[in-house]
């Protein structure tokens, strides 16, 4: 029964439980859970996983969402592990004892624009509920570096990054004969695993192999593992493009046993991954731990991840990507260098370091009492959006936003990394002369060189950065993906510029008067009217 | 593939791009043909409004709320309006929650209809591709047997 007196002091953790809003058995985060479970057991805690949604597997293991604030008490620590929409931020923030985020990352919503109206939304909520759940929480934890970024430019205390934890006993279960007799009849086999959802970008991969048969292999197999529901749009394409690339032997083999999934990693010859998004990458783990080596597109955590074995590229070229393909199965050489380097990867990731590091990484949390909140930041200064700053050093954007981080005294210029910082869990923070400035990491690798005319890809860190300061932002260039996904979040409190006869985006319309156009030649002239503007509207002191 | 391009170990990066240039160049004629059939795979960028067909049951899917509730009565229409009003703002709750199960299955419904609307869409233009894609085929051929003559 709980305690009807609260404590002033909490006494460190007895219980420390979880809740997840739907755990199903054999995916990622739900077997995250399930370790979870074990290792607290094992450490002496009471632990019990609460979720709306379970599957029959799981379905001992769980305990309906709403049992938790009954059974929870005072004394315990609830860890929130939040990826998707939950619509359970109320319970969990009026519920008992103390509490801390587990973030495994929310895939953006762009990705599944065009494809699943529902989905986006429930990625748009996702994000709302990861910032109401900011007060609620006294530690938030994410598996990757990519991730704690997002949390830091959220404004969460005590970001950490916690290891992944994996079950490589569970990546050698017997392979299933028949599957295995089928595939391995001397072709080159291609894998990849993972949900047929528009983020995996399985039609990419389809064109990666396409390339890869047409140029280099044409005895060769595309093996495509994971639940794919034919009646979705996204289904629908897949299997149009499947048709339309006229490639043979694509098997689009649906959801797979675990002596399936094995059978077909026993077969691979190389593991390919085109997935645009990816908060923790695990099927790149697991094929590194079966010895296939992997080509994987370096977006989001894919990298960290990956941790500088196998191949990953800043291209998603289908002809250059299948270059990969065709080196990694013609020179065995290059391919046992690459599995030397997989292997290594491995080493720190064996379940007995992790299990260390993992209850180093709670311990703080678990055994001492909450300490006091950091007050939240005061910095107001102006927010100079501008992506491509630091890989476009020249572009009239960055020339503008230089100009205006000097007119303004403690202003910040926000751009793109073309790297993940994996020193610290924010943001990178540089000087450069008298410009202040912040990296953060690209949802997707900026091309080597970045070539002017590569559109600048989305940054959630970047994005939610913005999002979560008090302080007037002027976007440097209203048609980047950044501008588009934020300004409807800050419209009152921003301005854009837009460079002349480029397509103005519908947010940045909205605007009126504080959207000023940018034309070659006449950048004075624009720079003028910004501050003109900034400074009448009171939001930001010029110098 | 440029070592630039790999985010791994420089010297390894280097090994795979030289790798990669000793692989032997593909014939012009067979990238060029991929270059065709990759294009056609290419999706067309979708509108993210809502389907015009949808667009008039989505504005009425919540039943909570009525409109506004007005009056062309010089006299009784007033009080009338008064007392709709007053009548809204002491049950809302409860209509509320009478209509909470409706409106949750309006909002089910409409995701399968749009679900199936945006299927069939990309259904078809699949099969316009393919149509379009089995033309050019049977265009190339009968050209190329017209170039050759007549059969031995």
């Amino acid at each position: 029964m709980r305690s009807s007196r609260r404590p002033n002091v909490p006494a460190p953790a007895r219980a420390v439980h979880q809740f997840i809003p739907r755990i199903a058995w054999g995916d990622a985060v739900g077997n995250q859970v399930r370790y979870l479970q074990a290792l607290l057991r094992g450490w002496g805690y009471t632990s019990e996983i609460y979720a709306d949604q379970f599957d029959e597997e799981c379905r001992p293991l769980v305990r309906p969402a709403e049992a938790w604030p009954r059974e929870a008490a005072e004394d315990s620590v609830l860890l929130i592990h939040h990826s998707f929409e939950s619509r359970r931020v109320p319970l969990l923030a009026r519920g008992p004892g103390r509490k801390a985020l587990v973030y495994h990352n929310v895939t953006p919503a762009s990705l599944f624009e065009g494809f699943d109206r529902k989905v986006a939304k429930a990625c748009e909520a996702a994000r709302e509920e990861l910032l109401a759940l900011r007060p609620c929480v006294e530690a938030a934890y994410a598996y990757s570096h990519f991730s704690a970024e997002e949390l830091v430019a959220a404004g969460f205390a005590q970001v950490s990054v916690l290891p992944f934890a994996l079950d490589w006993g569970a990546f050698h279960a017997p392979a299933d004969p028949s599957l295995q007799a089928e595939f391995d009849d001397g072709c080159v086999n291609i894998l990849f695993v993972g949900r047929a959802v528009p983020s995996k970008r399985i039609d990419d991969v389809m064109r990666v192999f396409a390339a890869y048969q047409r140029l280099y292999q044409p005895r060769s197999r595309l093996l495509v593992a994971g639940y794919l529901n034919r009646e979705t749009p996204y289904g629908t394409y897949l299997h149009g493009v499947k048709e339309l690339l006229g490639a043979e032997r694509i098997h689009l083999l649906g959801r797979v046993s675990a002596a399936q999934l094995s059978a077909c990693y026993s077969v691979a010859t190389v593991y390919l991954s085109m997935s645009r998004h990816e908060g923790f990458g695990v099927p790149l783990l697991e094929a590194m731990e079966r010895g296939v080596p992997v080509v994987a597109y370096g977006a989001a955590a894919v990298p960290e991840t990956m941790g500088g074995a196998g191949l990953a590229t800043r291209t998603r070229e289908p002809e250059e990507v299948a270059q990969l393909l065709a080196a990694l199965e013609r020179e065995p050489s290059l391919r046992e260098q690459v599995l030397a380097g997989q292997r290594e990867r491995l080493n720190p990731l064996r379940q007995e370091a992790v299990a260390e590091q993992v209850r180093e990484g709670l311990r703080p949390l678990l055994e001492s009492s909450p300490g006091p909140r950091p007050a939240p930041s005061s910095d107001a200064g102006l927010r100079l959006v501008c992506p491509g700053f630091v890989s476009r050093p020249s572009a009239p954007a960055s020339h503008l936003a230089r100009r205006l981080a000097g007119q303004f005294p403690g202003a910040r210029v926000l751009s793109l990394s073309p790297t993940t910082s994996l020193l610290s869990p924010g943001p990178l923070s540089a000087q450069e002369g008298t410009t202040s400035l912040w990296q953060f990491s690209p949802d997707q690798p900026l091309p080597a060189g970045a070539a002017s005319s590569f559109p600048l890809p989305s940054s959630s860190s970047l994005e939610m950065a913005v999002r979560t300061s008090p302080s007037p932002v002027v976007f440097l260039d209203a048609g980047t993906e950044v501008a588009r996904h934020v300004l409807p979040h800050v419209r009152e409190r921003a301005w854009a510029v837009h460079e002349a006869g480029a397509p103005v985006p519908e947010a940045a319309r909205a605007l009126g008067t504080r959207l000023l156009p940018l034309v070659a030649g006449q950048e004075e002239a624009t720079f003028h009217q910004l501050v003109e503007s900034l400074r009448s509207s009171g939001e930001a002191h010029a110098r | 593939m440029r070592a630039e391009e790999l985010l791994c170990d420089p010297a390894l990066a280097a090994a795979v791009a030289a790798a990669t240039q000793r692989l032997p160049p593909p014939p012009a004629g067979q990238r060029e043909a991929l270059q065709a059939v990759l294009e056609r795979t290419e999706r067309a960028p979708t509108e993210a409004d809502w389907p015009p067909l949808l667009q008039a049951p989505r504005e009425k899917k919540d039943t909570r709320y009525a409109d506004s509730p007005t009056s062309h009565r010089p006299v009784v229409g007033p009080a009338l309006v008064l007392a709709k009003r007053a009548f809204r703002g002491l049950f809302q709750p409860f209509i509320n929650e009478v209509m909470r199960k409706q409106v949750e299955f309006n909002e089910a419904i409409l995701d399968a209809l749009v679900l199936i609307y945006e299927q069939q869409r990309e259904s078809a233009s699949t099969q316009a591709a393919w149509r379009k894609e089995m033309g050019e085929r049977l265009a190339h051929l009968e050209k190329t047997r017209a170039t050759e003559g007549k059969p031995r």
